[in-house]
């Protein structure tokens, strides 16, 4: 359908031609970008992991990429730490989810709460790393804390154990003031006669949280997991790089921190891009995964 | 509104120490931001004994914080305008105007959302190579407009698709072209979209360190965050100065919040809501 055909004034109109094409004028910048610097440099990079790095470059090596990856004990930490990622997602799910239903349900200070909550997500990553940075030091006030009730001091960024435990925590506190905007916006459809119609059957917090909040918030609680774990996967970097640097031995490694060592420090372009499409891979499994696992609990429901 | 019993009190305390555990990292910075490096040293919780500037202005001068702040102004400032255009021009056209291949476009703009930037970084920086726009303003501001584009247009699309057509008709019979009532009508319509739209960007594009890092490889150019990450080395045994460095990177950050917390976070409940 030529737009011309819309208005009334198709005999006044010259240049009908260049009014046809208007349309495609106004999109072609937007279209044009993101084809030639997103959706075209993903087939590159498919391409490109299938190459080799240094004096292989530009021969076409098969899955030897991918090979070495999987092989490569740094990328395994890697994997295991989407991992454990994965395991700790509903707690960070849960979290923003609990304090955005105590805010709906106007607590004391609910506007106080929310401003206070969500400004921790408007922060650089950087920025956030930087001051945990001098709060976990090892001579930071953190440990001074616990040492003045005798306890002794935990080297928070420097144990292996700990260190990753630490990146996710500060990540999540930084995080979820983000998701509670969300669940806020989910919670403005919700049907206000179903929470009364749960308080006149005298209905516990508890109850009205599982049994009317969760399956009327079904498809906000499904946005939330998969951007949640999407922003694990691929906003942890500005963190990574200033509070650990990947160390202590390797401990805090992420797909997307293993990508850029291996194309910014070890000259790895090739091996970068099948890691590239490693970590593009598993975010499209996990979320599928999530939105089936969601939609079948919702359904039982 | 609905009263569920159980102590809405009850949930206060948790949520008020929650609410100190969010913002005392903050007020701690400032704090130590303001101090001498003394008293840092002998007590770490201490308030300032006054407000002290030289921390910021050593921090401003020694590492070149002044010259990355402009950087990141000029870099943000020419990807927010042209995000702004492009996503509004495009978002007119897939809501408002009905043309072959539309939806298809849509679809290809929105593709977009689902390729981080992590996925893409080693082709897109070989492509800007080969296009001589490594380390170059204009190659980061086109980074950050294609990472952030798809996101603009969805937005702008849904917020244009609530305006009725029929106001585009009348501009139409009243004898201005597609190009005039973008310009004059829709341009104008859309500017709380675009405000929120374009604080969201800003926001993004001030708060990357890692496509500046990919595409910004010498010193000369780089913008705030990526400064903010040198000063680490630089003054590992000056706290005070390294947290003054810190805060002149948050600033504008938290002035934007305290004016315009409402616009972002309707920017963000739309980006979940919408579709």
């Amino acid at each position: 359908m030529p737009p011309a055909h819309r208005g009334g004034t198709r005999s006044r109109r010259r240049g009908r031609g260049t009014e046809r094409l208007a349309p495609y004028v106004l999109v072609a910048p937007a279209v044009l970008i993101i084809v030639v610097l997103r959706l075209y440099p993903l087939l590159l990079g498919v391409n490109f992991s299938l190459t080799g790095d240094g004096e292989r470059n530009g021969t076409v090596v098969g899955l030897d990429n991918y090979l070495e990856l999987f092989r490569d004990p740094l990328f395994r930490t890697a994997l295991g730490n989407v991992g454990l990622l994965v395991l700790l997602l509903p707690v960070a799910v849960a979290i923003p989810g609990l304090l955005a239903t105590f805010i709906y349900l106007r607590v004391p200070g609910h506007r106080f709460y929310r401003s206070v909550y969500f400004f921790p997500a408007v922060l650089s990553p950087v920025i956030v790393g930087a001051i945990f940075n001098l709060l976990l030091a090892f001579d930071g006030p953190l440990n001074a804390i616990l040492g003045s009730v005798g306890l002794a001091p935990v080297d928070w960024l420097g144990d292996p154990d700990v260190a990753m435990f630490m990146v996710v925590g500060v990540h999540v506190w930084a995080t979820f003031g983000m998701a509670l905007v969300v669940f806020l916006a989910g919670f403005a459809t919700l049907d206000s006669a179903l929470l009364d119609a749960a308080r006149v059957d005298g209905a516990s917090l508890p109850q009205v949280i599982w049994h009317v909040i969760v399956p009327s918030l079904s498809r906000t609680i499904q946005f939330v997991f998969v951007t949640t774990m999407i922003g694990m996967l691929t906003s942890m970097f500005g963190l990574l790089f200033v509070m650990t640097s990947g160390g202590p031995e390797g401990s805090t490694y992420l797909p997307e921190y293993y990508i850029w060592i291996q194309q910014g420090q070890m000259n790895r372009p090739a091996l970068a891009s099948a890691a590239s499409t490693a970590l593009f891979v598993i975010m499209l499994v996990v979320g599928l995964l999530q939105i089936k696992l969601l939609k079948r609990a919702g359904k039982e429901d | 509104m609905s009263r569920i019993p159980l102590g809405r009190w009850v949930v206060a305390v948790p949520m008020s120490l929650l609410a100190l555990a969010t913002i005392y990292p903050l007020l701690f910075t400032v704090n130590v931001a303001m101090k001498t490096r003394r008293e840092y040293i002998l007590d770490r919780f201490s308030l300032a004994g006054d407000l002290r500037w030289e921390n910021i202005t050593t921090a401003w001068t020694s590492v070149g914080m002044g010259r990355y702040f402009a950087n990141s102004v000029l870099v943000v400032t020419c990807s927010v305008v042209l995000l702004l255009l492009f996503g509004s021009m495009a978002g007119f056209a897939l809501s408002q105007l009905r043309f072959r291949g539309s939806s298809a476009l849509f679809l290809g703009c929105l593709a977009g959302l689902f390729v981080p930037f992590q996925v893409i970084m080693v082709p897109l920086a070989r492509i800007m190579a080969d296009g001589g726009l490594i380390d170059t303003y204009p190659g980061l501001v086109l980074v950050y407009v294609a990472q952030f584009l798809p996101f603009t247009v969805f937005l702008m699309t849904s917020y244009y698709k609530t305006i009725p057509p029929d106001i585009v008709d009348a501009a139409r019979i009243d004898g201005n072209s597609v190009y005039g009532v973008y310009r004059r009508i829709m341009l104008p319509l859309g500017t709380p979209a675009l405000l929120s739209v374009g604080i969201l960007n800003a926001l993004f594009c001030w708060n990357d360190v890692l496509m500046s890092l990919v595409m910004m490889p010498s010193a000369d150019h780089r913008t705030l965050m990526v400064g903010v990450t040198s000063l680490r080395g630089q003054y590992s045994n000056d706290i005070p100065t390294f947290a003054s460095g810190v805060l002149i990177a948050a600033i504008p950050v938290l002035v934007v919040y305290l004016f315009l917390q409402r616009q972002i976070a309707d920017g963000v409940a739309a980006g979940s809501t919408k579709g």
